[in-house]
């Protein structure tokens, strides 16, 4: 293999993670946008509060986007090198660019649905607007917690000189797939209590800070599947990985696909339920504790997938 | 930037290779410097105890009564047996996050040890207040609710919360922590690493503690509370 292999494939990785890093924060922003507009049309008068906020809201929906920008950036800067087996850095380039272009699409998407109810619930309640406000910029910075794993996860692929041949490059590969398109779920996912959250507090500004437990909560066990992606794609990172035998090859990549794509529909699913949440306890405040309680065991069966993915994938790094 | 994500270990009492272990000297002197600072502040402000409260008191009683609140809700009981427990884990972590924005020193939580540990703590103060509260038998059934075959899935996402409790926490932090160092190498160091370190050091930082203790408290209610 040439050196120049490896280049190309720095431009081709820095193609997905932008292109896809572009996708979510574009529709959530738009999101946002539109929302913005119908709100002001409800209530003029507050135009200059609600364009504020959309603005606030838009610009840490753009996080996501500015970390894909950042990752694509290095990728086409000299200063990324390649490291003494090409295929495994070509494997590390790929898989950066995969894990926050993926994962920055869901969060992207995510971050629009607190920006918007926000919006939103500010038009039906103006005297809200700063409690809505702090309860948006919670929900958004709780909710990016999966494209922060995809950043990590890509400057250690960038960062650190991995040494080993094709295993090793498969098994680099698909840390950036378990990661990012494990992070891709969850981030949809933990926008939705986000947004339900934002919408509640706008109506019941006095149970703010049960409305901001319960999101924070739903959003942390959203962000379970995630979580188990970024296990699986950190024991895929610091694997042995000296042969080239075609059956662990196939092991590593498998396992990120498991864990990668395993995690995409819990973490969505497991959005639903919470978001539920925040609006019940805005409907009935005493329903508090047992809502939580109901969520958690409904979020926890609805995980069961996950946990599968994570057992499959681990059984392929380990065992296989 | 190379060796992101490295912690500095040191062998204990031998060559590599034949040491007795390992020890990251850098998360456990920032473990002590934050221990130490929670119980030297603790000592200085409950000698200082008034009728009429100054206004570190006024914080330090707002704190106190907002968790005795989040942990009695909680837990549906009137005596105060976890309230120590969780308000010092919250303390401890929201200290951890935010002694990064000093320079030089260091998150212990960027060290996987330190959630990992509070983790596995957890893990068994669960199970034992599990135990405590409705009995052994009480505790057992548990495990096969809904439905007996429900059994293996439930031990399975015991051992999940563990893992999942602990690296977000980690993840967080120490993606925080990274962020600031690539991005301030990349601007060479202007004006942004402040606002960078004040949004993820302070901000994430604080969520983050306050996620991971009300995690914390949920799963104790969850494990204690038999309705």
């Amino acid at each position: 293999m040439e050196t120049y292999w490896a280049e190309a494939i720095k431009y081709l990785a820095a193609g997905i993670c932008m292109g896809f890093g572009a996708i979510g924060a574009g529709i959530g922003e738009g999101y946002t946008a539109g929302q913005t507009v119908l709100g002001i049309s409800r209530q003029p008068s507050v135009s200059g509060q609600l364009i504020k906020t959309m603005l606030i809201g838009q610009a840490i929906t753009e996080t996501s986007g500015i970390f894909a920008l950042v990752i694509a950036v290095l990728l086409i800067s000299p200063g990324v090198g390649a490291g003494d087996n090409i295929v495994v850095s070509m494997a590390a380039f790929l898989g950066a660019g995969i894990s926050v272009g993926i994962a920055g699409f869901g969060v992207g998407i995510g971050g629009g649905f607190p920006a918007a109810r926000a919006c939103e619930g500010i038009a039906r309640c103006p005297s809200a607007a700063g409690q809505v406000n702090v309860t948006m910029l919670i929900g958004q910075a709780a909710a990016s917690t999966p494209v922060v794993f995809g950043l990590v996860v890509a400057f250690i692929l960038l960062y650190t000189h991995f040494s080993g041949s094709w295993e090793k490059a498969a098994a680099l590969l698909g840390a950036g797939i378990s990661v990012g398109f494990g992070g891709f779920g969850s981030g949809i996912g933990g926008g939705l209590p986000g947004g339900t959250a934002c919408a509640a507090t706008a109506r019941r500004m006095d149970l703010r800070s049960q409305i901001i437990g319960t999101m924070l909560i739903g959003q942390a066990v959203t962000q379970t599947s995630a979580i188990f992606a970024l296990v699986v794609s950190f024991l895929l990172m610091f694997t042995t990985g000296d042969g080239s035998s075609i059956v662990k090859i196939a092991g590593f990549l498998g396992a990120g696909i498991s864990m990668g794509f395993g995690a995409i529909g819990p973490g969505l699913g497991t959005g639903i339920p919470a978001a539920s949440a925040c609006t019940c306890i805005r409907i009935n405040e005493r329903t508090g504790s047992v809502t939580t309680r109901v969520m958690l065991l409904g979020q926890a069966v609805a995980q069961s997938t996950a946990i599968y993915s994570l057992i499959i994938a681990l059984l392929m790094i380990f065992v296989v | 930037m190379e060796g992101i994500g490295h912690v500095p270990q040191m062998q204990l009492w031998g060559q590599p290779g034949e040491a007795l272990g390992t020890v990251n000297y850098v998360t456990l002197i920032m473990t002590w410097v934050v221990m130490g600072i929670i119980v030297a502040a603790s000592v200085l402000i409950v000698r200082r105890l008034k009728e009429v409260p100054g206004r570190v008191q006024i914080v330090v009683e707002l704190f106190a009564r907002m968790f005795d609140g989040l942990v009695k809700e909680a837990l549906d009981r009137d005596d105060r047996a976890y309230l120590p427990l969780i308000g010092t884990l919250f303390l401890f972590l929201i200290l951890s996050n935010w002694i990064g924005v000093i320079p030089g020193l260091e998150e212990p939580t960027r060290d996987i040890n330190t959630p990992l540990s509070l983790g596995v703590m957890g893990f068994f103060i669960w199970h034992l207040s599990g135990v405590r509260a409705k009995g052994l038998w009480g505790y057992l059934k548990g495990f096969f609710q809904p439905i007996f075959f429900m059994m293996p899935l439930n031990v399975v996402g015991e051992v999940a919360k563990v893992i999942s409790i602990s690296f977000r926490l980690f993840g967080n932090i120490m993606g925080g922590a990274i962020i600031i160092i690539v991005v301030s190498n990349l601007l060479f160091y202007v004006v942004v690493p402040i606002l960078l370190k004040g949004f993820f050091g302070i901000f994430v930082g604080s969520v983050q503690a306050f996620v991971f203790t009300m995690l914390y408290l949920t799963y104790t209610s969850v494990a204690v509370r038999s309705d």
